[in-house]
């Protein structure tokens, strides 16, 4: 059982899984990146320069510049900036919201339970692109709107999560002890089950954000998604296909860039899947 | 490197200019005869229609996308068209008079052909013209053809149309262009009736209809019995819808296509320097704009929207959002209505900060003032705007906003002039009238933000009554003057006309309409 | 009668989450600003027109209304006619033409998806930890990482555009030539599967290296089967349960992804016709995608049920 004593003790841990070493560097040094990159570059992310159209990468833009003569890299670092903050919004947004929905379905069930888990089907039938295209059609295009669609992919896998990791937990005695006792079920729900329910969702978290980050690129890629002025990769790289034959630097390389950033969040994933897997562990440690 | 120029058919420039005096009998040459030059006669010719992935309608009367209009044009012909040098020449009509400034009476060419067989005659003439303006056709088109009053059939051969005022620009609404003026077989479409003719039209053109397959291709094969000798080259057409204008590129570059509508303006130097591939490019029939509310702040103020005007660097938007393929403007006519365009900028027009932050000390707004901009479309289209938006922002402190709208929701807030500002253009049009007496006559039909100047208005009437293409010239000239001093929006830039086609294909003629469908009759696969 | 009740039950939820799924994309259509008739008459429309095209199409009804007269038609087999999009074109013409090529491109990049994903993931998880499970698990996350439409011009750029070995553009209907569609379909079919691949290989190394493990696994190693006999019946077909599984949960992301596919590479399929549809406004189009898609992903998740309930008796309790 993962608890948040075992999470400390992931640190130490971490460090003879190499998947997720590697997953961590990465996303660390993108963190890093995205933070506090944008202050060291000598370019404005913003400032359009025409005398600047298109430049092919060179030691001055290792990434180029676009058509409004910006340095792309220094637009690449903003945009991912923006793009994990979309992520992480979105994403925060479904884990709550389907967290919430699948911890009471489970506890409540009943009524409660078959509405939810009807809504939630409804969700999870519809393919992503088909929810967020009726999404920005009712709700105009926008960052908010990017985020709620993504929530909305997500909240059923949390849902169902939570769902299923709660109908096993409130099994076990603590829990039925807790309701002997004459506790809350608020209080039951959020002290004793979310604490043993956390370690699955957290990773479905970690690989969700890379997810989210293909959603919102791919939203953006065919106009549906984030708008400009604001950058986001997948705005540059929709940009970046209008002109691609011309300056294909644009559209590959902040592709690439975000690749890399997805990559470590998969690896980042996947080493704490392992390390938090309470089968494998179990196996590991026997 | 290939700039096409228009001298691929020598024919027309055998043919008289059209729309000459008034009264004048316009007398044009005798049909070329038309000798194969080793043109390579059969193939299927895959012209893609680049940036549309909707064809609505095939029927012209009833049609009101370019797209629908650029599809169906290969299966139909009007009275008259446009050559390459935008002149109205011969089509379906051999010639036509003016014998009083409220009629024109066109004689039409004998034994024409239908796809069903039958001779066009007067009769389908008047019945065509007749359905676009019956209110029960409910045609987009409706309005231009009401100042008709009645029409006449002296004789099979014969066609005469009353209006009710003189109305010049009548001529060029009967061209085969977007102006549902192209001529339907009557007995054709009484048989059918308008749902199946709308699937499966007749017409008089070099192609008939095969096959549609909705948002994907439409198909046509040749018209044997088409009335220009020896044409088409071509067995048959296929028109691939490809939306993504990128794909066109990857498209032609592949060779699953032979020729396009348009081409992005991004790839036209690189494609220029392709050996396989032709691009043409010529200033386009077409008009960018922001358009402004000039009814509610902060655009009710002449001098905060002259501050706009002066505060925005068209070059730098035409060197950026279209990669230098197109011009600025400082009118509504395009360039490429050469008898109607004012050539000298108007200083209203051209980049000037310190006037501008003058022109704003003037205004009741000021640095600050907050106003949203909509914007829709492709790459290419909300890269323009922004670029708007960043200059009067930087110019004149203002803070401006970009808002990303989808294109229909846009469309019908545009029409309401239910917004503060939006990045709007007009295409494919072909006629003087359709720029400055349409967009800013008080009861133009597309004047969405209710602009209103009786100066204006007056000397619009005049030039729908002037047969003298100089004279009308000036007075829209004098129009549109005065519209600029009021700059109920800013006019912005023209962007080219192109097509490109791989260099097996022979006899294109590319027109600054970027029309299509209606240049297929001598192309072939050489 | 376990069984049979369970099938009933799913089917009834299959049934009722499509209804709810239909009207929920009818209130957000017809909710959504825009105007169908604006699309249809572009922009020489006039106020006259566009309320003619609204009443001929019975758009001045009230929303409900509305609602119930399309279920109706739909509930007698009639999708109805194309209102902005095509003409006047019967929506199921559109349907017949569309769906085969979706399915067609969806079940290609499905096969390749497996065939990479069987020969990776069980390599990777009999060499454990070795190299070849260090690439095929790299290769994995990297197929994961990539969006498929980036994926898509790097394609092009170098199997369609530099070696010319597969058309850039277009895309041949299996009904017109099958090895057309093989050819012209490969390139999309790749896109797609990729990240699909990426994760199924990953699914099966994980499930195959943790029933390995398994008591009755070692069991039957004690008891001196031939290792490929135990890994077959033993291993593989019990690892293959969550496989199935997370195969029918993908047809959601699989569905989506060809929405964003097809428009790159021009493939007449539903993705385009629902977006096309979406922004013309052609609200009937909208519906009759709205609810393929729907049938198909919950058919999908029923067919996997079905089969998991059959592996596997427990689940349907």
């Amino acid at each position: 059982m993962a608890t948040l004593a075992t999470l400390k003790g992931l640190g130490r841990e971490l460090r003879h899984n190499r998947v997720a070493l590697g997953g961590f560097a990465i996303t660390s040094f993108v963190l890093v990146a995205i933070v506090i990159g944008p202050s060291f570059s000598p370019y404005d992310p913003t400032l359009m320069d025409f005398t600047a159209i298109l430049q092919p990468p060179s030691w001055a833009h290792p990434f180029g510049t676009n058509s409004f003569g910006i340095d792309v890299l220094t637009r690449v670092l903003y945009g991912a900036r923006n793009s994990f903050m979309i992520s992480f919004a979105g994403v925060s947004l479904g884990a709550i919201v389907g967290t919430l929905i699948g911890m009471t379905s489970a506890y409540m069930g009943k009524l409660f339970d078959a509405v939810a888990m009807r809504l939630v089907d409804l969700l999870f039938a519809f393919p992503i692109f088909v929810l967020a295209l009726m999404l920005m059609l009712i709700l105009g295009f926008g960052v908010q709107n990017v985020i709620v669609a993504i929530a909305l992919v997500y909240i059923p896998n949390f849902a169902r999560m939570a769902r299923n990791t709660t109908m096993v937990v409130k099994s076990e005695p603590y829990v039925q002890a807790a309701q002997v006792m004459g506790q809350p079920r608020l209080r039951i729900m959020v002290r004793e089950i979310l604490p043993n329910i956390a370690a699955p969702l957290f990773v479905q978290f970690t690989v969700g954000l890379a997810f989210a980050i293909i959603i919102e690129a791919g939203l953006s890629f065919i106009g549906l998604g984030v708008q400009p002025p604001t950058p986001s990769l997948g705005v540059m790289m929709a940009d970046g296909k209008d002109y691609f034959h011309r300056g294909p630097w644009v559209l590959t390389l902040t592709g690439l860039a975000l690749m890399f950033a997805i990559l470590g969040l998969n690896l980042l994933g996947d080493g704490l899947r392992d390390l938090l897997d309470p089968r494998l562990r179990r196996r590991s440690a026997a | 490197m290939t700039i096409h120029d228009s001298n691929g058919v020598g024919r027309r420039s055998f043919l008289k200019g059209a729309a000459a005096a008034g009264g004048m009998a316009v007398v044009t040459g005798p049909m070329l005869s038309r000798v194969a030059l080793g043109q390579t006669r059969g193939g299927t010719l895959r012209a893609a229609l680049l940036g549309f992935g909707v064809v609505n309608t095939l029927d012209p009367q009833k049609a009101g996308l370019n797209s629908d209009f650029f599809v169906l044009n290969t299966m139909f012909n009007s009275l008259v068209k446009f050559d390459g040098n935008m002149k109205i020449v011969p089509d379906l009509a051999e010639s036509w008079t003016n014998p009083n400034p409220t009629t024109y009476e066109f004689k039409l060419r004998k034994g024409v052909k239908f796809h069903d067989g039958n001779e066009m005659t007067s009769d389908d003439v008047k019945f065509t013209i007749e359905r676009v303006a019956a209110e029960a056709t409910k045609s987009p088109n409706r309005a231009k053809f009401t100042v008709i009053d009645k029409i006449e059939t002296p004789d099979k051969y014969a066609i005469r149309f009353v209006t009710k005022t003189p109305f010049v620009p009548l001529l060029s609404f009967f061209t085969n262009t977007t102006t549902g003026s192209q001529i339907i077989s009557r007995k054709a479409l009484e048989k059918m009736g308008d749902e199946a003719f709308g699937k499966a039209p007749v017409g008089t053109g070099a192609f008939k209809f095969k096959e549609w397959k909705p948002g994907e291709k439409v198909s046509f094969v040749a018209h044997k019995e088409y009335f220009e000798q020896g044409l088409p080259y071509l067995d048959a057409v296929d028109i691939p819808l490809i939306p993504e204008e990128s794909s066109g590129i990857t498209a032609i570059l592949g060779g699953q296509i032979d020729i396009a509508s348009t081409a992005p303006f991004a790839d036209v130097p690189k494609l220029q320097q392709d050996p396989n591939i032709t691009v043409s490019k010529m200033p386009g029939l077409n008009f960018r704009f922001i358009q402004l509310n000039i009814q509610k702040p902060p655009f009710d103020d002449v001098h905060f929207r002259r501050a706009l005007s002066l505060a925005t660097n068209r070059e730098a938007i035409v060197a950026a959002a279209l990669f230098g393929e197109g011009s600025p403007m400082w009118g509504a006519t395009p360039p490429a209505i050469a008898w109607a365009y004012e050539k000298k900028p108007r200083e209203l027009c051209v980049f000037n900060p310190e006037r501008a932050k003058a022109e704003l000390a003037k205004s009741k707004y000021k640095a600050g003032t907050e106003a949203q901009v909509i914007t829709w479309g492709s790459s290419w289209w909300k890269r323009w705007t922004e670029i708007f938006v960043a200059q009067v922002n930087q110019v004149l402190g203002v803070k401006f906003t970009l808002d990303v709208m989808e294109p229909n929701a846009a469309f019908s807030r545009f029409r309401a002039n239910d917004m503060q500002a939006q990045a709007t253009g007009w295409i494919a049009r072909v006629e003087a009238d359709e720029y400055v007496p349409e967009i800013f006559r008080t009861d133009g039909s597309r004047n969405f933000n209710k602009y209103s100047n009786p100066e204006v208005d007056k000397l619009v009437d005049a030039s729908r009554q002037e047969f003298d293409q100089a004279k009308r010239g000036e007075l829209l000239k004098k129009a549109e003057d005065l519209v600029v001093e009021d700059m109920p929006m800013i006019f912005t830039m023209n962007n080219n006309a192109h097509n490109m086609w791989n260099k097996k294909v022979k006899g294109f003629v590319p027109l600054p309409s970027q029309s299509f469908g209606n240049q297929f009759p001598p192309v072939n696969l050489g | 009668m376990g069984f049979l009740w369970y099938l009933t039950i799913r089917i009834g939820g299959a049934l009722a989450t499509i209804a709810a799924g239909s009207f929920l994309i009818f209130l957000i259509m017809h909710l959504a600003p825009g105007d169908p008739a604006l699309a249809v008459l572009g922009e020489s429309a006039t106020t006259e027109t566009i309320a003619a095209y609204r009443a001929e199409h019975g758009l001045d009804e009230p929303v409900l209304v509305q609602f119930v007269i399309w279920a109706k038609m739909v509930l007698q087999g009639d999708l109805g006619k194309s209102i902005a999009l095509a003409g006047k074109f019967p929506i199921s013409d559109l349907l017949v033409t569309r769906l085969p090529n979706t399915i067609f491109i969806g079940l290609y990049g499905l096969v390749i998806a497996l065939v990479i994903s069987l020969i990776a993931g069980t390599a990777a998880a009999l060499r454990q930890g070795k190299l070849v499970d260090t690439v095929a698990t790299g290769v994995a996350v990297l197929g994961i990482s990539m969006p498929d439409f980036w994926f898509s011009y790097v394609l092009i750029l170098f199997f369609a555009l530099s070696l010319d070995w597969f058309p850039s553009y277009g895309f041949t209907p299996p009904g017109e030539s099958l090895i057309g569609a093989f050819h012209s379909g490969f390139l999309p079919a790749l896109a797609i599967a990729a990240p699909m691949a990426g994760v199924f290989a990953r699914i099966l190394r994980a499930s195959l290296v943790e029933t390995a493990r398994r008591e009755y696994v070692t069991a039957a190693r004690s008891y001196g089967f031939a290792a490929p006999f135990v890994f077959i019946h033993y291993v593989f077909r019990n690892a293959i349960i969550p496989f199935v599984t997370v195969l029918g949960l993908q047809v959601r992301y699989l569905l989506g992804g060809v929405v964003i596919i097809e428009r790159v590479f021009g493939i007449a399929g539903m993705g385009s016709l629902i977006v096309d549809g979406a922004f013309a406004r052609d609200y009937p189009v909208v519906q009759a995608c709205a609810l393929t898609f729907l049938a198909i992903v919950l058919s999908v998740n029923l067919i996997v049920d079905i089969v998991c309930a059959l592996l596997d008796p427990r689940r349907t309790r």
